[in-house]
């Protein structure tokens, strides 16, 4: 643990990257205190301001009904690491254990779990979102489900493979002998030896369901008018390039920012807990 | 295992994978809310006019006969007639899959192409400055959503600087015959260099849009092969005997380190196709995916269907074709049995 | 055009490009629409197919340009004989295949949209008992009641060429599957090639009976589905002529400072805020007075303006669009007045803080959220708890055949089917309409009702006039929907391009889509 602190600190990269991440997470938690205009969050409309380009008052300009684009921003982060935080506690625990189950116990339950899994990865990431917002009321709950149920397989089959790999070494074989239940084995014995990849992967995935959120919003489906949404903002934006290009520049780089951190982190620790 | 073997058992395993896509889509597209019925024929179209259509499409029978009806047509390679253009969905498929697989076909080129030797430099050059300007700038490549690089690069190579054409795959003014959908087959077939010119010149920045975070991750994977291969007795060994760091770099690190980097690309490249949805909203890419949009808002069962199976369909071939390449290149891989 | 495109470009490809320049497509007009273009006129529906249907086919009557009503374009005169419609058509028309249109064309016409029962099909759906073609020239429909909009409704039933359609049917689908390819018409205009997401492009046809005018488009090209900055764009490299009416304002204000020109189709198209009459707290009047008087008209008016000399949106003074019968230009506009709003809201027997609204604005319209967050920040000074929704429109029309739990408040745009009143009133709020979201206020009103199936009956015109000024005022009192502003879609106009029918206001035909007669447009000849 502290070593992996340290290598953190003392790789110039991953600092930076921890730096955008705290960054991101302290407009999301202090978004009331930080951002220029917290009223402008809600349904604020001020036609006399809308349009404007960036200005002092308006450091990223404003939006078509005059809403300060730097407060939406700011709060449009708190959606976004909540859909992640969501997303990550929910996919993982569902895919790891049907890696575990279908890798461990192998025969028909691995083909038919891995199947199942196939069918998931196969459809593509955007349309079952869509067939499954356009099934349910598009609210933020409901993109969330949406983001999981396609996100849960990837966690499948990273820990199938590491599963199959560690069931023929020396300790589970031990546990085997010595009659250890078959859940000990998966959980207890097997599960450890995969927690630092799944660690990387879902730091590295905070980035990317953030991505796959504001696509999500991008086509309208997700986040409800008017909560500030970055994939809704530049999906908006877009329509008034290139005159009005601060409407879509600036949400579009806030997402890289945000993603940019969460990958450089990764990234460094990636190299630190999976030395191989 | 033989590679025929192997080819089989793999059809085999994709085909159920498709059966159960079918059977998914079928029943989530049966659940969208909304009457296809009142949608296609509209407001003022009477209850008798919905009924009837409703009873063509088999609309109130159980959905499992439905699905019967639906897979029998099928075999017949008959999708039935899409509600949003009108027409078969075969034909619109026909139509509309070129487009986005030779947009995709692009990309990946691209990917390999630019991702492969970047990531070698960085891996050639490790912890030294252009190693670390390649990580950022490719970790940033990955950073960002395909529709925020199209909406940029549409932003300052069409409307700033008004390089690239915006819309469409060819220029207003040529007609070339359709042989095969695939407009760099069709002109050139037709001997028109100058209309493949403006394909190709069409096809440059959404190819590029929807290929950047796969030059990326592609640079990445590289890098992080080839230093490993670095690590190895081969190459520490040829760096023993002074052999020139850049052949040691192509000879002893890169080589190795290609073929679990190009099975990744293979995977990343399949799902190409999914991910082109918003890069061809953006460029008015008259694709499968502006048609998939289309039809998931029009409700239009049979042709979502068809879209999501024909996706799958394609993503799975892709998969086996890499498989299958990867264990030609390199007999000593392992041959697992398992999926994707 | 296509050459200058090219010039930025490496050297290589200049050289090419060269070769590529086109043997001078001469005069083009190159305008855009939403997807998906239908151009089989049995199963039109949307605007883009209106453009289509009125370029490649003909219809006995045609909106009545410059006034009200229909004007003879196939027919040259008819009579009215009880419920027996006789129309005589003109001798010297033929179709683009070079048969001769006859009565017998119509009736197949008539035949064969009402068998494939789509499109504008159920507008005549129950009013037509028969027709029978009485000579070559002569033809007579006979109603199984008096329908007093019968004419007006005429202008969307496209004659098609019976022979044509016929050779190409495939198991007695009426040549379905052929028609939503090729055109079988005798319009001034042939499909060239048509792909129902992307583009279809169209000819002229030398031997079209009207006279096109000056400069007219040998080519059209007709593109779907472009976003609003690449029109931008492409209007900016001279390579798009029209737009649609779909942008956001604000990109029209920004091709007007570009030079374009800016026109406005005033289409009988009313924006209503659909109330639901069914729900609590809506379904009390007096709540839903407070929310009409409470509404901000004049934002809303400048939400529309688009520059100093264009709106896309005039005030209304009733549900009924201007010029429409039933229209009374003497009343005044509706105008915001809180004090009326607080009083309405004190009889109104629900209390706002506990009757929560929901107002819906459709996903694939995000400009309309503007008007949702309006409706948000005014009616929580009335105590309301105002929640938006941005909803699908396909999620939309599941919603709206649910009363009980259909949204409060959804923003619509909603266009007369013919340039006669009963299509927009009757379809809107007669309480025999299945739940739609045309009839989304879902508004039962027996007195309304009688007067609407009069309004069918009647023909003499100050009589009709009168009934739907009635049934005008009944809706004003009783106000199923928030008549927000009746809309002047505007189109931008590159320079050098000429829209005559939306130029010229004696030019105008009165029904949306009628006026986009690719002939009646002027281009230049390409460079």
């Amino acid at each position: 643990m502290r070593r992996t602190a340290y290598i953190l600190l003392s790789n110039p990269l991953s600092v930076i990257g921890l730096l955008l991440v705290g960054a991101v997470f302290l407009c999301a938690a202090f978004a009331g205190v930080i951002s220029p205009h917290p009223d402008h969050a809600g349904a604020v409309i001020n036609f006399a301001f809308a349009n404007q380009p960036p200005s002092l008052d308006y450091l990223l300009g404003t939006d078509v009904v005059g809403r300060d684009i730097l407060t939406r921003i700011i709060y449009a982060y708190r959606v976004a690491l909540g859909m992640a935080l969501v997303v990550l506690l929910i996919a993982p625990p569902i895919g790891v254990t049907v890696g575990l189950i279908a890798g461990y116990i192998g025969g028909f339950v691995d083909f038919a779990l891995m199947r199942i899994t196939d069918i998931f990865l196969s459809i593509p990431p955007l349309v079952l979102a869509l067939a499954i917002m356009g099934l349910l009321e598009p609210t933020l709950i409901n993109a969330m489900l949406a983001v999981t149920a396609m996100w849960w397989p990837w966690y499948a089959r990273l820990v199938y493979n590491i599963t199959r790999g560690e069931k023929v070494e020396g300790y589970v074989l031990a546990a085997e002998v010595i009659g250890a239940s078959k859940a000990h084995i998966m959980f207890r014995e097997i599960l450890p030896n995969c927690v630092p990849a799944i660690v990387t992967k879902m730091t590295l995935d905070f980035g990317f369901v953030i991505l796959i959120a504001s696509s999500l919003s991008f086509l309208g489906l997700g986040v409800q008018a008017p909560t500030p949404d970055l994939g809704s903002m530049v999906s908006e934006g877009t329509r008034y390039l290139p005159d009005s290009w601060w409407m879509t520049v600036f949400p579009g780089l806030a997402i890289v920012v945000a993603v940019f951190g969460f990958n450089l982190v990764g990234d460094v620790l990636r190299d630190v807990l999976e030395p191989d | 295992m033989t590679i025929l073997r192997r080819l089989l058992w793999r059809l085999g395993a994709s085909l159920i994978v498709l059966a159960g896509v079918s059977m998914l889509i079928f029943l989530i597209a049966r659940i969208i809310p909304g009457d296809p019925a009142r949608i296609a024929l509209g407001p003022r179209a009477t209850e008798d006019q919905v009924a009837q259509m409703r009873e063509a499409l088999n609309l109130d029978e159980p959905i499992v006969v439905q699905y019967a009806l639906f897979m029998g047509d099928l075999v017949r390679g008959d999708l039935g007639i899409s509600l949003y253009s009108n027409r078969p969905v075969m034909t619109d498929l026909a139509e509309y899959l070129p487009a986005s697989l030779e947009l995709v076909l692009l990309s990946g080129l691209m990917m390999v192409a630019l991702g492969l030797p970047l990531g070698a430099i960085s891996a050639r050059y490790r912890g030294r400055w252009p190693d670390n300007l390649l990580r950022v700038i490719t970790l940033l490549a990955v950073s960002a959503p395909a529709f925020v690089w199209a909406i940029g690069l549409v932003l300052v190579f069409a409307y700033i600087l008004p390089l690239f054409p915006i819309t469409g795959r060819l220029s207003d003014t040529m007609e070339i015959p359709r042989l095969t959908g695939f407009l760099l087959v069709d002109t050139l077939a037709a001997g028109r260099l100058d209309a493949f010119a403006s394909a190709l010149h069409h096809l440059i920045l959404p190819a590029f849009a929807l290929a950047l975070s796969g030059i990326g991750q592609a640079a990445r994977l590289t890098r992080s092969n080839m230093i490993a291969t670095y690590d190895t007795p081969a190459v520490e060994m040829a760096q023993a005997y002074g052999f020139p760091e850049g052949r040691v770099a192509r000879r002893y690190a890169f080589k190795p380190s290609l073929i679990p980097s190009l099975t990744i690309i293979g995977l990343d490249f399949a799902a190409l196709l999914g991910n082109a949805f918003l890069v061809e909203l953006i460029f008015a890419w008259p694709g499968l995916s502006r048609y998939g949009v289309g039809v998931i808002l029009q409700k239009d069962l049979n042709a979502i269907v068809g879209t999501v199976l024909i996706i799958s369909a394609t993503f799975l071939i892709a998969n086996i074709i890499v498989d299958i390449l990867v264990s030609v290149l390199n007999p000593r891989i392992r041959l697992s049995e398992d999926g994707l | 055009m296509p050459t200058k495109k090219y010039m930025i470009m490496g050297t290589a490809l200049l050289a090419t490009a060269a070769l590529a320049a086109p043997a001078a497509a001469d005069r083009i007009l190159r305008i855009d629409e939403v997807a998906v273009g239908e151009i089989d006129p049995a199963k039109a529906t949307d605007y883009a197919d209106t453009i289509l249907a009125i370029n490649l086919y003909d219809t006995l009557v045609y909106p009545n340009q410059g006034g009200s009503g229909v004007q003879p374009h196939l027919a040259t005169e008819w009579a009215i004989d009880g419920s027996a419609y006789i129309f005589t058509l003109r001798d010297d028309v033929t179709f683009n295949s070079g048969n001769p249109l006859t009565a017998a064309d119509v009736v197949y016409s008539f035949e064969r949209m009402m068998a494939l029962g789509q499109g504008n099909s159920s507008l005549f759906d129950g009013v037509v008992d028969s027709v029978e073609a009485t000579g070559d020239n002569t033809v007579v429909f006979n109603l199984s009641s008096p329908f007093a909009p019968f004419l007006a409704t005429l202008v969307r039933m496209p004659i098609v060429d019976m022979a044509t359609v016929q050779a190409n049917e495939v198991d007695g689908d009426w040549a379905s599957s052929w028609m939503s390819q090729n055109s079988a018409g005798s319009g001034p205009y042939v499909i060239v090639s048509h792909d129902p997401q992307t583009e279809t492009v169209l000819a002229y046809e030398p031997d079209y009976f009207l006279e096109p005018v000056d400069g007219y488009p040998e080519t059209v090209r007709m593109s779907y589905g472009l976003e609003p900055a690449t029109v931008r764009a492409l209007m900016g490299r001279g390579e798009h002529d029209i737009s649609s009416q779909w942008m956001p304002p604000e990109v029209y204000a920004g091709l007007a400072e570009d030079g374009a020109t800016l026109v406005t189709e005033a289409g009988l198209t009313g924006e209503y805020f659909k109330l639901n009459t069914q729900r609590p707290p809506l379904d009390d009047v007096h709540c839903r007075r407070a929310l009409a008087y409470a509404f901000d008209y004049a934002t809303m008016a400048q939400l529309t303006q688009i520059n100093d000399d264009t709106s896309t949106g005039v005030p209304m003074s009733g549900a009924i669009p201007m010029g429409m019968v039933g229209f009374d230009p003497d009343l005044p506009v509706f105008a915001q007045d809180m004090a009326l709003a607080q009083a309405e809201l004190e009889q109104c027997a629900y209390d706002p803080a506990e009757n929560p609204l929901d107002v819906v604005f459709i996903a694939e319209t995000p400009a309309r959220e503007r008007g949702a967050l309006m409706m948000q920040a005014i009616y929580s000074q009335l105590g309301f708890d105002v929640e938006i929704t941005r909803t699908p429109w396909a999620l939309l029309t599941e919603q709206v055949t649910a009363p009980p739990t259909a949204p409060h408040v959804v923003e619509i745009a909603i266009g007369a089917a013919s340039p006669d009143t009963d299509s927009l009133l009757y379809a809107m709020y007669h309480s025999s309409q299945p739940p739609t979201w045309i009839s989304s206020s879902y508004y039962a009103n027996p007195e309304l009702d009688a007067l609407l199936d009069q309004g069918r009956v009647e023909t003499d015109p100050s009589a009709r006039q009168e009934i739907y000024a009635k049934a005008n005022a009944i809706l004003a009192e009783a106000v199923p929907d928030i008549f927000a502003y009746e809309l002047q879609s505007p189109f931008a106009v590159r320079e050098g391009v000429t829209y005559h029918n939306l130029a010229d206001p004696s030019r105008t035909y009165p029904t949306a889509g009628f006026n986009m007669r690719f002939a009646d447009v002027s281009v230049p000849e390409s460079e």
